[in-house]
């Protein structure tokens, strides 16, 4: 049981220019949400209004684009919920292509099973959860 | 998820071990025999465990010749399979809409 959700978009923009698309709530508000609180450090808040809805949640990783692309994609992770439902992961990866950027998004419930009957969802920096999350 | 299957499901998630379980089997369903194989736990340690997360109504028995292979309780999966869809779905709208305010894609 795979619960993600995977997306690749390519861009004819540097990876410098797409982080700020996906980061900047200016940039934010045009195509994700209408309304973007979005705090750039690990635990910072994390808040967004779609269509009326409140989601609130809390970021877990910034890494903007290395200078060295060779130090591995971009990356911004952060988790959200809406009401009571269980928490999801929200991983957005940049990696230069060409004179583009290579965009993949992942949306996944590492913990669903667990979230569902009201175990705490830690933050994890892998998408799957481990032997040492799960045994945490 | 009723109060009490909560709590009761929640008591048997209470042990790492079994939350470990649980975790594997989401990833494929196993019998007792192959998760022992990967885990440091006897067998018939590994068959408590499983035997206690199905009690929970959390995983499934399903014969397998003369084993028994357990698998992630069906609501929870068709539960994902709707969630992928719809959450799907609303990425492919957003991406549409970055894309086209960052120019179309060589």
């Amino acid at each position: 049981m795979t619960e993600l959700i995977e997306r690749d978009l390519t861009v004819p923009r540097s990876p410098a220019e797409v982080w700020e698309a996906v980061t900047d709530p200016a940039w934010l508000e045009t195509w994700l949400a209408d309304a973007v609180t979005l705090e750039l450090w690990p635990g910072g808040e994390a808040h967004f209004v779609i269509d009326g809805e409140e989601r609130t949640g809390w970021v877990e990783e910034v890494s903007p684009p290395p200078e060295d692309a060779a130090a591995g994609p971009a990356r911004l992770a952060f988790w959200w919920t809406v009401g009571d439902q269980p928490a999801t992961r929200v991983q957005i990866e940049l990696t230069p292509s060409g004179a583009g950027t290579a965009l993949r998004l992942v949306e996944s419930r590492p913990l669903q099973v667990l979230d569902l009957v009201g175990i705490p969802l830690p933050g994890h920096s892998n998408h799957r959860p481990g032997p040492a999350l799960i045994a945490a | 998820v009723s109060e009490d299957r909560a709590g009761a499901v929640f008591g048997v998630l209470a042990d790492p071990m079994r939350r470990r379980l649980l975790a594997q089997i989401a990833e494929h369903p196993a019998t007792a025999t192959e998760l022992a194989g990967e885990l440091p736990i006897s067998r018939q340690a590994v068959a408590k465990h499983l035997s206690s997360l199905a009690d929970a109504g959390l995983l499934a028995r399903e014969r397998s010749g003369r084993d028994v292979r357990f698998h992630v309780t069906p609501a929870p999966l068709s539960e994902a399979v709707s969630w992928m869809t719809r959450v799907g779905a609303q990425w492919d709208e957003r991406l549409g809409r970055l894309s086209e305010a960052l120019g179309d894609g060589p």
